[in-house]
């Protein structure tokens, strides 16, 4: 017999957490930030940011930048007959639907409602599957002034849910906690906005950068993208963004498991000496000794489903027994 | 004294093309249910049992030999099963399908009956369990049929559809019949197509592997 049935023992799954820097540069902090100089029809709505300039091979998405406001200012309108339609009122609902999914909610940051946010959007292929709380640090920098953003993981015991997941404030601070051991923001202006793991977005609250940096958003209704470029003015200045992003792997572990008196001859053509099937050395009559080298891992219908290798090949003969851990990811 | 290594050796596998193929499906045909173990690679006329110093270092050129990455086609891999049989086996058992090549016309049935040769003490003898017949690339036949065996998983084998692509087949029966294409658009400018047709018997686990080829004819 060739083939040996698997218990339900012999297998196990693992479902381990794999965490990485979210940039392409393969470094928890991006340092550089760049635009894309060709001009969009999205512009007016987001703009990509790159690691590099984005006419380079190695150009990669790494965050997109959005402004929204509640009544369409901060953007030229769709038509100037319609009143407060303009990308800014798009850009607000879209995030309204996406983090509270209520048309009537407003956008609360750290107990104060804003009428407008500036929204990081972190490529998808970048966090993989959900940001890592406590790795986010952000510096914004507007002329000589300079604010260090994390979110507040550090400092809550529990977790708090929105429609879109789970939902940290965005404070002054560092690696999860505040520098100043308080909450990391001014109950006047409220926190520096939401960390979104679990839909790879933050969302900046322009009331606190106005008070912190003096970073305002423009909010007249004719302006088009200068908040967009405002925000990402403040980012290249800062110089700083870490982020690290979090995924969940499953692995399929298989215990292949061979007895001593298992798997001690071989259908290897070498192992039998001409056609007539007579073993290659008297010495394997009684003492065969094969060399383990692959494992093969079939359905009921005897179809090859997986395959592993081994790095070097494996004894066996009738004094030995083999132990091998197959790991299949997902 | 020294600590023994008790840690079992740990290797990652990849999914083969009909495992991929499986996985697609989502019916529950990917189902890893028993293993096999192989020794592809490996060149025994390597072992030396008249090493000069002694058994030992008998396996010495195979022990420390580097090993090459899996491949994903299952017809190239697993080739060389190793198998369980009673201490004191002299002969192995082998199969003998009556052919060393298949050439076919266009349209041609062929019906192939393996017999295995040294097993359970006879000489040739039609195993109980049957065999598995593979075929590397299933286009080549409009019909492509094990029977003789009733079990739940050849009859799951045999019904199996694959449409289109030039993946492998897989069937469970005592005899294969199977019938050449038809399909003119399969050769392009070519007269002939070929692959490989895998034979292996379910109890044994001894094996052959012969060229096909299926020649034009309109």
């Amino acid at each position: 017999m060739s083939f040996k049935a698997l218990d339900p023992e012999d297998f196990l799954v693992s479902a381990d957490s794999v965490t990485a820097t979210a940039w392409s540069t393969n470094s928890p902090t991006l340092t550089e930030f760049y635009t894309a100089s060709a001009t969009s029809t999205n512009d007016s709505y987001y703009k990509n940011v790159y690691q590099t300039g984005s006419a380079l091979s190695n150009a990669a998405v790494q965050f997109a930048i959005a402004y929204g406001n509640s009544t369409g200012l901060g953007s030229a309108l769709f038509n100037d007959l319609v009143a407060g339609k303009s990308p800014t009122r798009t850009v607000y609902g879209q995030y309204r639907n996406l983090v509270y999914g209520d048309e009537n909610a407003s956008f609360i940051f750290g107990g104060v409602t804003a009428s407008d946010f500036w929204a990081l959007n972190i490529e998808r292929a970048r966090y993989k599957e959900s940001l890592l709380k406590g790795t986010f640090n952000l510096t914004l920098t507007n002329g000589s002034e300079t604010v260090k953003l994390t979110d507040n993981s550090g400092l809550v015991s529990t977790d708090t849910f929105l429609d879109c997941g789970r939902v940290y404030q965005i404070i002054s601070g560092s690696n999860g906690t505040s520098y100043d051991g308080g909450t990391g923001y001014t109950t006047a202006s409220g926190s520096y906005g939401l960390f979104l793991p679990d839909v790879g977005t933050i969302l900046l609250n322009p009331e606190a950068l106005s008070a912190s940096i003096s970073l305002y958003p423009s909010r007249s209704s004719d302006s088009a993208g200068e908040n967009i470029q405002s925000m990402f003015n403040a980012v290249v200045n800062g110089a700083s963004f870490q982020l690290n992003s979090q995924e969940t792997v499953t692995s399929d572990y298989v215990y292949i498991r061979t007895r001593n008196a298992e798997f001690n001859y071989s259908e290897n053509p070498s192992f039998i000496s001409g056609s007539t099937g007579d073993v290659l050395y008297t010495q394997f009559i009684n003492s065969p000794q094969t060399y383990l080298t692959t494992v093969g891992m079939y359905n009921d219908n005897n179809e090859l489903l997986a395959v592993a290798k081994l790095s070097k090949p494996l004894t066996k003969d009738f004094t030995k027994e083999a132990l091998i851990r197959v790991k299949l990811d997902f | 004294m020294g600590y023994l290594n008790n840690t079992a050796v740990t290797v990652d596998a990849i999914l083969t093309k009909k495992g991929r193929e499986l996985l697609a499906r989502g019916d529950g045909s990917f189902s890893i249910t028993q293993f096999a173990l192989s020794d592809d690679e490996i060149d025994y006329t390597l072992y030396n049992p008249t090493h000069p110093s002694g058994s030992a270092f008998y396996g010495e050129a195979l022990e420390n030999m580097p090993l090459l990455e899996a491949f994903p086609d299952e017809t190239q891999i697993m080739k060389y099963k190793l198998v369980t049989l009673p201490r004191g086996t002299a002969r192995m058992p082998v199969l003998d399908i009556g052919y060393s090549a298949i050439r076919i016309k266009q349209g041609a049935s062929l019906a192939i009956t393996p017999q295995t040769l040294n097993y359970l003490s006879q000489t040739s003898v039609n195993e109980s369990s049957g065999y598995t017949f593979t075929i590397s690339d299933v286009r080549l036949f409009n019909t492509f049929n094990g029977i003789g065996i009733t079990t739940p998983e050849a009859q799951a084998a045999n019904q199996t559809q694959t449409i289109g692509t030039n993946v492998s087949k897989t069937v469970i029966g005592t005899t294969l019949n199977l019938t050449a294409t038809t399909v003119n658009t399969l050769f392009g400018g070519n007269t002939n197509l070929t692959a490989t047709l895998q034979v292996v018997g379910r109890d044994s686990g001894a094996r052959i592997s012969i060229p096909v080829t299926v020649r034009k004819t309109t």
